[in-house]
């Protein structure tokens, strides 16, 4: 049973790679092939977390025990990124119909693979070799919309994140000269011995610059405004909602497992509070709806990082409520973005023309900003405590400046908001405001109901992120399951 | 023995030096042909790198084990490795000129400058807003107005 958990990851690439075969045979065929497989994905990982939450396995690929051979690790964190990352899948499937379907079809399921393997791996190579599969998908989605702005920013986002993967490598050849391992595990327990030193936290660095490109941190999401600005609205969506928080999940196993210097999580605190800072600043000035959610998104992202940098439970499970709920935000908020994307003042009375988007919208910025009973309250709630509890002076900084954000933020997203229950002009007819497509508008409405749920079961949902990040933040425990069970789980 | 350790140095050594020229050129080039090339020297010095982390001058390759006399083996993880990063890497130079060819064809030029100004104008035409922000026209009012009494002649003097 726990070895169906491969298959997420493999019948979406070979799906990926089959697709555009079958689509030629029989286009009738072909368009339900990738819904079917991502739907059968969630049920395999649905099963999983039903069955089995309680201990995390690990299961050895290609005959090989864990030491030697690749793994992937399964516990509650990787099962809910990965069940995330087929759902939005299926949410954001790239159904319209043109020449190009069987292409970006062939790439949605590339990406959904690429994605579900850096949710469950567990060897840092292996991780790199997902995390270009990912970068390669993306490109493509983003240059589908063939304008020449869209490949413009597509090989400045290729160009920055070929610095990345040069860092990222860089950062793994130092650690396997050091060690001679890049299984996770097996680093954890050399670690305290051999990268506790100034060559493991060069090690760190590099790779938090690396795969920092993907999570938006501060000084290498300069692509992040140009892509979302070009790129379709669901491709933004799932961008900005999970490939980002994917990344920060290989800092976050990183941090947890290898890394525990000092300096290491100062760096990151401290980008962490420059991406805040520039990010909110820049959506404040933002005049067009895409990039102010491009900006807003670098902010919360920093946000993470900030509460990233406080690796014991408490601080993942910040990290965890408030990627989890930024997931939910900024993804429906780029659904709205889909007819709402130009300049924000030709919205002036849109909520006259579309009143659900508008009620949505005040929703989403209701909970972005943090009111007490939606979710990103508890998620800021969480967060602010921790770092109310901290000594160090940066801590304090970054409490300042996550609670100024908060304003800034706030500043913002209202006055979209009275922008769109201002009166309409005499002489603009309403028929010419902007108004969210239906499907798009029925999949921002979808997110919106999780958000309430997610208020309504405040409780259960807080226990349940706070079993996942118990979980996340056992080292000893990660160790025991890859290196005890050798063969396909217990 | 101190030859061979010399030239584990040279080689870290030039390792580092190519990351470190890829870098420097794809920050100073001006053409975006020239900063995917810069890309590629960057990684062959992260590939070289990774070729070192593994490798030991008392041994033989991974697949001579019929010699009996070497029980040495270089590391062959590494190897594999670079082999992987070398794909990967050839696939995306490749998907990244096939995108700067389209970019040529709908600009008609691959200047950094020229084509990060045309894809901000395009994408403020589109989203229907004024260009956001560019060193020709820059945002916002001039903190103090021009003194009286120097008009642009004899600033230009001056300078």
């Amino acid at each position: 049973m726990n070895s169906m958990v491969v298959l997420p990851l493999v019948l979406p690439l070979f799906g990926a790679f089959l697709l555009p075969i079958i689509m030629r045979a029989s286009v009738g065929v072909g368009l339900w092939v990738g819904p079917a497989i991502l739907l059968y994905g969630c049920w395999i990982l649905g099963n999983q977390w039903i069955s089995g939450t309680a201990m995390p396995f690990s299961l050895a690929i290609g005959g090989f025990a864990p030491p030697m051979g690749i793994n992937l690790y399964v516990d509650s964190l990787a099962l809910l990124f990965a069940l995330a990352v087929q759902l939005l899948g299926l949410i954001f499937w790239p159904f319209k119909l043109d020449p190009e379907t069987a292409r970006r079809q062939a790439l949605m399921l590339l990406l959904v693979a690429a994605s579900t393997g850096l949710a469950l791996s567990g060897d840092l190579f292996n991780l790199y070799v997902f995390y270009e599969l990912v970068a390669v998908a993306t490109f493509g989605l983003i240059s589908a919309s063939s304008t020449g702005s869209a490949y413009a920013a597509t090989i400045r986002y290729l160009i920055l994140s070929g610095i990345g993967s040069v860092l990222t490598l860089l950062g793994i050849a130092l650690i396997y000269s050091q060690t001679g391992t890049l299984n996770l595990a097996h680093l954890a327990q050399l670690a305290p011995e051999q990268l506790n030193n100034k060559l493991g936290l060069t090690a760190f660095l590099s790779i938090l610059i690396g795969v920092g490109v993907k999570a938006e941190l501060f000084p290498v999401n300069t692509w992040v405004p140009e892509v979302y600005a070009t790129a379709a609205s669901r491709v933004s969506a799932f961008l900005a909602g999970l490939v980002s928080k994917l990344a920060l999940l290989i800092i976050l196993r990183l941090l947890v497992l290898i890394f525990h210097q000092q300096e290491a999580i100062q760096v990151m605190l401290f980008l962490g509070i420059l991406g805040v800072v520039s990010g909110e600043l820049a959506a404040w000035r933002a005049k067009d709806m895409r990039r102010m959610l491009a900006f807003s998104s670098i902010g919360q992202l920093g946000m993470i990082f900030i509460a990233l940098s406080i690796p014991d439970q408490a601080g993942l499970l910040a990290v965890l409520a408030l990627s989890f709920h930024h997931l939910l935000v900024k993804s429906g908020l780029f659904m709205l973005a889909d007819g709402w994307g130009g300049a924000i003042e030709n919205l002036r009375g849109a909520a006259k023309r579309s009143p659900l988007a508008a009620i949505v919208f005040i929703l989403f910025s209701l909970s972005l900003i943090g009111m007490p009973p939606l979710p990103g309250f508890w998620a800021k709630f969480t967060l602010i405590t921790e770092l109310a509890a901290q000594t160090s002076p940066l801590y304090l900084i970054g409490l300042a400046v996550f609670l100024l954000a908060t304003v800034i933020e706030a500043a913002y997203l209202f006055r979209l908001a009275a922008l769109l229950y201002r009166p309409v002009s005499e002489e603009k007819p309403i028929d010419t405001i902007p108004k969210p497509a239906g499907v798009s508008l029925v999949s921002a409405s979808l997110f919106g109901v999780g958000l309430l749920a997610a208020a309504l079961f405040i409780t259960p949902v807080g226990e349940l992120l706070n079993h996942v990040a118990g979980q996340a933040a056992n080292a000893e425990l990660y160790i025991d399951t890859v290196l005890a069970g050798t063969g396909g789980g217990r | 023995m101190t030859p061979t350790i010399d030239l584990e140095l040279i080689l870290y050594i030039t390792a580092l030096g190519l990351i470190s020229i890829g870098l420097a050129g794809v920050v100073l080039s001006q053409h975006l042909f020239r900063m995917v090339l810069a890309l590629v020297i960057a990684e062959a010095g992260a590939n070289l790198m990774l070729v070192l982390a593994g490798y030991r001058w008392d041994a033989v390759a991974p697949i001579l084990t019929s010699l009996g006399e070497h029980p040495q083996m270089v590391d062959p993880v590494p190897q594999a490795m670079v082999l992987t990063a070398i794909v990967i890497g050839v696939g995306i130079q490749a998907l990244a000129v096939s995108i700067l060819i389209r970019i040529r064809q709908r600009f008609g030029t691959l200047d950094r400058h020229e084509v990060a100004a045309h894809m901000d104008a395009e994408i403020a035409q589109i989203a229907g807003t004024s260009r956001d922000m560019s060193q020709e026209s820059p945002l916002g009012e001039r903190p103090l107005p021009p003194l009286p009494g120097t008009p642009a002649a004899s600033r230009e003097g001056r300078s």
